[in-house]
């Protein structure tokens, strides 16, 4: 089976994990404790209001009808109206979704390019001092709770040398920019970001250097490792071009699943820092039983779960060639 | 002429209780084009020998005595960075037991022949891949397979293919290391015989490492036969074959089968290879040996000299009529209790990982 057909199979494969997604997501939502229409009825209404709420909504239509419209909904994005904001869910969510991208995405990217270079010379450089060390180092990273690490930068850097700000995404007052550059690529944002993209990168680090080193052990004991020694090539060369390339396989899907369990955003980063994401936000819409918005969120979060697994699996085809398209 | 002249190497693995001394005194010296085959059990070490040329040690090993000497460079002198651009793959290449293996699997076979070829050699990288091209070819291998990948060859073909990196530079040796022991025998010989014919067009020597005697009749000069880190015999291909004086040797032969004597019964040799962590002084083959006496326990045998270059380490090497006769009959070989006899045998040995 050709490349091509395995990337079709996996894309209608894609569509229907999607389609058994927002079912799912349908399903629970009517499953939610308590009649669902009270979540909507605010209290002190008239029965005729609220048969009127009622009707607005589309519950007293048959489950088909509604099934059939939250689809149509879904697929435009009109994810409707939260309830504490008074505004169009997706204006809300689209800026948390974005700010939490921009957060852990950064995290991400830090982790993994350190963790996946540190591990893997961790891993030739096996019973060193360094490797010892810098397995003492990952596994106290990962060990740290995220509130603590959060905490000691921020008395660090923010309070006790002032370097970066404490809280927030920009200084109060600042000239908020209309496009996506503006927002996120000034010089006062970057430094907003920097502590709290530390304190998610510090959190991350451990998963990609262990698995590295690791993996690079496996595959330092490989013969054609010993064949590119004796090929005479540099050692930069092996250790790079060949053993980290090999061992670099293992981490894709695991960087895959954690970049969708990230875009989750993290309640704890969050708080700390006052960063105003995803985590935090499907909090308060949980609690506050914002039913449109929690939807909402749920449904970008499981999206970007399933995308990413899709995208972990094509570049796997693509760095393995090994791997049989059946 | 000499290519490689190796004097009185040692070459040790430190282990928790001391040397182990996989190569110990060995001297063997090897002329351009020439092919030697070192045989031996897996630990005797034959490997470490051969990896002790170009340095392929594992970290826990070390030369500790004795000289290199390839076409007049030392090698044990030479800086890391001297060996990868002088000797590596340039002058000695190797092959080793499992070609699919000694691949790396994500780039192409071809893209692997043209990283060591422009890596050492001034040249483009078509002109790399054409001549990649014209060793498939020449290997019996549709050149188009160049743009394989190692998993698409078939066991056979990608021993060939490993031939062809092996061959790229036009190295003045070769270690091949049980090149074909993973396949089957049709295409064993084959490949064997290809090996022979292109190192003779190259002029390469070639060290051919197996533990089976037939592989090494077919295809060498000269054999060497190593047991327990020593070069216990070593002779012509011939008088190793149908003229051997080292009861080891006389064992090795037995078990393994003669093309030539279809009856003929194979016998193994019993026993384990030596513990070789500080051995004691005597032979030591002298636990497994049907002939050993109260000297071989004592004194360690120095090689004895048989004309033609044919030299035995073993004190009755003399006796080689009566120790011919004997070896080929199977009570000779049956596990006795060959220990010394007024002695308790000592502890079975620590398992050592030798790399063979
Ligand atoms: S020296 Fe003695 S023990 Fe060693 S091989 Fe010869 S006869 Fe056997």
């Amino acid at each position: 089976m050709g490349l091509r057909a395995y990337v079709a199979r996996r894309i209608l494969q894609l569509i229907v994990t999607f389609w058994a997604f927002f079912t799912l997501l349908f399903v629970l939502f009517r499953m939610m404790p308590g009649d669902p229409t009270s979540m909507f009825i605010m209290d002190g209404m008239t029965p005729e209001q609220r048969e009127q709420r009622i009707a607005e909504l589309g519950l007293d239509q048959p489950l088909y009808v509604q099934y059939v419209e939250y689809a149509r909904q879904l697929l435009t994005g009109d994810f409707g109206q939260s309830f504490i904001y008074r505004d169009p869910v997706i204006d809300i969510i689209v800026v948390r979704f974005m700010n939490t991208i921009v957060l852990m995405g950064t995290a991400l990217v830090i982790a993994y390019l350190i963790g996946i270079t540190f591990g893997a010379i961790m891993g030739w450089w096996r019973d060193s001092r360094f490797e010892r060390g810098g397995i003492v180092v990952t596994l106290i990273a990962r060990s740290s709770p995220e509130f603590w690490v959060g905490i000691v930068l921020l008395s660090v850097f923010a309070f006790w040398l002032g370097w970066f700000p404490s809280s927030g995404m920009r200084t109060t007052g600042g000239e908020l920019g209309g496009g996506f550059v503006a927002r996120y690529g000034s010089a006062d944002f970057l430094r907003h970001l920097f502590l709290p993209a530390l304190t998610g990168a510090i959190v991350y680090l451990a998963t990609p250097t262990l698995l590295m080193r690791s993996t690079m052990l496996d595959v330092l004991n490989a013969d054609f490792i010993e064949i590119k020694k004796a090929e005479g090539l540099p050692e930069r060369t092996v250790l790079y071009k060949h053993a980290a390339r090999n061992s670099i396989l293992p981490i894709v899907t695991v960087m895959a699943i954690a970049t969708g369990a990230a875009m989750g955003g993290s309640v704890v980063i969050e708080t700390v820092f006052n960063w105003p994401g995803m985590g935090r936000e499907m909090v308060n819409a949980v609690n506050n039983n914002d039913y449109p918005l929690a939807m909402a969120a749920f449904f970008l979060m499981g999206s970007v779960v399933i995308i990413m697994n899709f995208i972990a699996d094509l570049t796997y085809v693509y760095l393995d060639p090994r791997v049989e398209y059946e | 002429m000499t290519l490689l002249d190796i004097t009185e190497l040692k070459t040790y693995y430190r282990a928790d209780d001391g040397w182990v001394r996989a190569t110990d005194d060995v001297s063997l010296s090897i002329d351009r084009g020439e092919t030697v085959g070192l045989v031996g059990e897996s630990g005797s070490g034959k490997t470490t020998l051969a990896k002790s040329i170009i340095r392929l040690l594992p970290d826990n090993a070390e030369v500790v005595d004795g000289s290199i000497d390839f076409d007049g460079t030392e090698v044990t002198e030479l800086s890391n960075r001297e060996l990868r651009k002088q000797i590596r793959w340039s002058e000695i290449s190797m092959i080793p037991q499992n070609a699919m293996n000694g691949f790396d699997p994500v780039y192409t076979v071809g893209e692997q022949i043209v990283e060591v070829i422009t890596y050492h050699e001034d040249t483009s990288k078509a002109e790399a891949r054409e001549r990649a091209r014209t060793l498939f070819d020449d290997l019996g291998v549709d050149p188009d397979r160049v743009d394989d990948y190692p998993h698409q060859f078939s066991g056979g073909m990608a021993q060939r293919a490993m031939i062809a990196l092996a061959l790229a530079l036009s190295p003045s040796l070769v270690l091949a290391d049980e090149p074909t022991t993973a396949l089957d025998v049709v295409i064993q010989d084959r490949i064997l015989e290809t090996i022979k014919e292109l190192q003779e067009e190259l002029n390469s020597a070639m060290i051919m490492i197996t533990h089976d005697m037939s592989v090494v009749s077919e295809t060498c000069d000269r054999i060497a036969v190593v047991y327990g880190g020593r070069i216990v015999e070593i002779a012509d291909a011939e008088t190793i074959i149908m003229n051997p004086r080292h009861p080891y040797t006389l064992g090795l032969r037995n078990a393994f089968p003669d093309i030539s004597d279809d009856d003929q019964e194979l016998i193994s040799i019993p026993g384990t290879p030596p513990d070789l962590v500080d051995p004691d002084d005597g032979c030591r083959f002298a636990p497994r040996c049907p002939f050993a006496e109260e000297e071989c326990w004592e004194v360690t045998p120095e090689p004895e000299s048989y004309g033609d270059g044919h030299a035995v380490e073993c004190h009755r090497a003399d006796e080689i009529e009566h120790l011919q006769e004997e070896a080929g009959k199977k009570e000779t070989w049956v596990e006795q209790d060959l220990g010394r006899s007024e002695e308790i045998e000592p502890s079975p040995p620590e398992e050592v990982e030798l790399d063979d």
